[in-house]
């Protein structure tokens, strides 16, 4: 980790003393356990703000939509791919950017480690794959793979897709891995039995579109649970709004979702959003063998034909 | 000042016993934390925890709520009339309240409950409501009551306090509402006042010394308001800002709303929702001019309302009461401790 | 979801099929009728506080 924010430094150092870019956007470290904050600098004396560790969780794409400035932006796999997705998307130029790629080895959930003690923690200190956390008379070693964020556990493209500057080697990418277990669960499910699964699912949301707004993909003008003419969705804390919320964002998601994880990083209620999209995911890699934000060179699925369509209904 | 002292053993019987005369509210512990509920008979409130994740505002102020309903079938009489809609205001208990919560009413009324503007429902449910504080053994990293007017034993705000004293807990009473509530429940063993109120006095100071971090508020009010508004660090506080109102909907003393109108068929009801400063549709005007268009401009609405106008405003100190749940909870991790920090030391 | 099978339909109608469109909007009222009304997303009053 040390090497990686000294390369960092080192690089965004470099960018902005030549001129090749005018901010460079990245993390600075917290005020609490377990988060960072993104930030960006704007001068060579300033890049000492930057740290990185397994708190970067946050995506850095959301922080680019619309601008106009030359950007560094430290790019870990999923940050890269959504990236991609953005300069497709047309929500920034590829030649506006310098992506400072990070080959990164998961973050950790803090909501997740946050549950496993009674008492509040405090600190938390990383030794390469351990996770040490301390607090009043706790002090304990955790593995950090046991404590990764359900989307890094799962993740098979550590390594950023598309980088200018590299600040590590590449790391050795997880195989073999059973991604849809979960999801698989969920479709075995009778409607009634799925109805049931999400409102439970649901029930603590407060609707305050957390969810959303980390998510670089959410960057609609007014997005349609905003809209007043017409209004397709009540405001109110009624169930069935909030349901129609979190499924439609689901379905505005699909084919673009990188499983980023940002989005349930962020919820104040520690709500499994991702359950939503990871379907749509899935569906996305078995029905048009699609995974998000790999290349700049083919259109997403959802906005393309193909005369072989695997679906019957489009005959 | 008088002092009761519950066994623990006598609490689960008098909470049975208060059933009868209130609805209770307490703390529960849902999926990994714990939330204010209306507690079924029998069911107990979770006293092991550092604080709810949600305030207890909606205790009193819903997330949602009914205000009025309306017919718009034409063949009725009353039809396109706002009515008022019956609501149970019979009395209710919360129970396990912080200090920094209960505080917090107080902040709030200024805006609900005010010599100008009376807004009924808050009042109503207001005044139904006894709080039954709970102090802090254990303030948590996060707190820092302690210099925003309010402390891990502060009573203002609260009917009762009770202090948890490993097999017993304290109730010092505060109002005659607290008194009433004792009764109610049977727990009448006096402590000896001068004994308890030194023990408590001893673990209060014992609790305020755990709370480490602190804020200076004491300039904010010689600023002058234009030039902290201009003040250039605001671009870098908001950068990281997602607008996710996350900090807002948590905070204690946050109490803004929107109205909407919903039909369904003929019948409609009119209700209001929390909304926040933080979200872009909190200011946008019909025309489509939004004088917030920028998160810059939010966030800094944000700060300077509970750091810069309420002071101004009320001469009441700060509009936060320290319960940290917004540092906690911000997703990007914007901290108020130290935004307040810059705003106190800012010189133009 | 929870939204039971046969309420949601799919179908790929050239603008020049004017018969398979009719087929297939009769056919679909019919199945939707058949299910009944869709309780589920059906809000009769907001169920708020
Ligand atoms: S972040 Fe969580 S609580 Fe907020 S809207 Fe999303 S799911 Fe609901
Ligand atoms: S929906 Fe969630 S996981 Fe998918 S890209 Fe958005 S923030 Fe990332
Ligand atoms: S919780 Fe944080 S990110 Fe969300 S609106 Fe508040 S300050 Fe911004
Ligand atoms: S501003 Fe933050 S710390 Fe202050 S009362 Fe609100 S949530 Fe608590
Ligand atoms: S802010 Fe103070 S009163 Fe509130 S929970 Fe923390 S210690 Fe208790």
């Amino acid at each position: 980790m040390l090497a990686y924010i000294d390369k960092i430094k080192e690089i965004s150092n470099r960018l902005l003393k030549e001129g090749k870019v005018d901010m460079v956007i990245g993390f600075r470290k917290g005020t609490v356990p377990m988060m960072n904050e993104p930030c960006f600098v704007k001068t060579p004396e300033d890049v000492d703000n930057f740290v990185w560790d397994s708190n970067c969780g946050i995506n850095l794409a959301n922080y680019l939509t619309n601008r106009k400035e030359k950007i560094g932006i430290v790019a870990k796999g999923c940050d890269s791919r959504n990236i991609v997705t953005h300069v497709i998307e047309n929500k920034i130029k590829r030649d506006q950017l310098v992506i400072i790629g990070v080959p990164c080895k998961g973050m950790i959930d803090r909501h997740k480690i946050e549950a496993m003690f009674e008492t509040e923690i405090q600190d938390v200190i990383e030794a390469d794959d351990k996770i040490i956390v301390k607090g009043q008379g706790l002090e304990k070693t955790l593995n950090k793979k046991d404590v990764l964020q359900d989307n890094c556990a799962l993740c098979i493209h550590r390594n950023p897709v598309i980088h200018d500057e590299l600040v590590g080697d590449p790391v050795e990418e997880q195989k073999d891995l059973d991604r849809y277990e979960d999801v698989r669960k969920i479709e075995f499910m009778s409607p009634e039995e799925k109805w049931r699964y999400f409102d439970d699912l649901l029930s603590t949301c407060i609707r305050c579109y957390a969810c959303r707004n980390a998510c670089p993909l959410c960057y609609c003008p007014t997005c349609f649970v905003d809209e007043s003419r017409p209004q397709w969705v009540g405001k109110s804390q009624d169930p069935i709004d909030t349901r129609t919320f979190h499924f439609l964002r689901a379905y505005h998601c699909a084919g673009r979702c990188t499983d980023c994880g940002a989005c349930e990083r962020a919820c104040p209620m520690g709500i499994k959003v991702r359950t939503f999209t990871r379907k749509l995911e899935k569906d996305c890699l078995e029905l048009f063998d699609w995974e998000a934000g790999l290349t700049l060179e083919e259109r997403p699925p959802l906005d393309t034909y193909r005369p072989d369509d695997p679906d019957d209904f489009i005959k | 000042m008088k002092v009761i002292i519950i066994n623990k053993e006598a609490w689960a019987g008098g909470l049975e016993r208060l059933y009868d005369s209130f609805r209770l509210f307490g703390p529960v512990k849902q999926d990994e934390f714990h939330i204010f509920k209306e507690l079924s008979k029998g069911e107990l409130p979770d006293m092991n925890l550092l604080n709810t994740r949600l305030s207890a505002k909606s205790m009193v102020y819903p997330q949602s709520e009914k205000m009025f309903e309306f017919t718009l079938d034409e063949n009725r009489d009353d039809h396109h009339m706002l009515k008022e809609i019956h609501k149970d205001y019979s009395p209710r208990a919360v129970i396990g309240i912080r200090p920094c919560d209960a505080k917090a009413f107080l902040l709030v009324k200024a805006n609900f409950d005010s010599p100008e503007y009376k807004d009924p429902y808050w009042i109503k449910s207001y005044e139904s409501t006894t709080l039954v504080g709970y102090a802090c053994n254990n303030p948590s990293s996060t707190c820092f009551c302690t210099t925003a007017g309010c402390g891990p034993f502060h009573e203002q705000g609260l009917d009762l306090l009770l202090v948890d004293a490993w097999d017993h807990y304290f109730a010092k009473v505060i109002t005659e509402k607290g008194e009433n509530f004792l009764a109610a429940a049977g727990w009448s063993s006096e402590a000896d006042s001068d004994t308890a109120c030194d023990e408590i006095e001893t673990m209060r100071q014992a609790a305020e010394a755990k709370i480490t971090t602190r804020i200076s508020t004491d300039k904010l009010k010689d600023k002058n308001t234009t030039e902290l508004f201009e003040a250039p660090f605001w671009e870098d506080v908001a950068f990281a800002c997602i607008n996710c109102g996350t900090c807002t909907y948590l905070c204690p003393t946050c109490w803004c709303f929107d109205i909407q109108d919903e039909t369904f068929g003929l019948s409609g009801i009119r209700m209001r929702n929390w909304d926040s400063c933080m979200y872009p549709l909190f200011t946008l005007h019909g025309s489509g001019h939004n004088p917030r268009d920028t998160k810059r401009q939010r966030i800094r609405q944000r700060f300077m309302h509970k750091l810069k106008y309420y002071v101004d405003k009320y001469e009441d100190g700060i509009q936060c009461v320290g319960c940290g749940r917004c540092i906690s909870h911000c997703p990007v991790n914007i901290d108020i401790r130290k935004v307040c920090t810059l705003m106190n030391g800012f010189e133009p | 979801m929870g939204i039971e099978p046969g309420r949601l339909h799919f179908s790929w109608i050239s603008s020049a099929e004017a018969n398979k469109f009719v087929d297939v909007v009769n056919e679909i009222t019919a199945a939707v009728k058949a299910l009944g009304p869709n309780e589920n997303f059906l809000k009769t009053e907001a169920r708020v506080a």
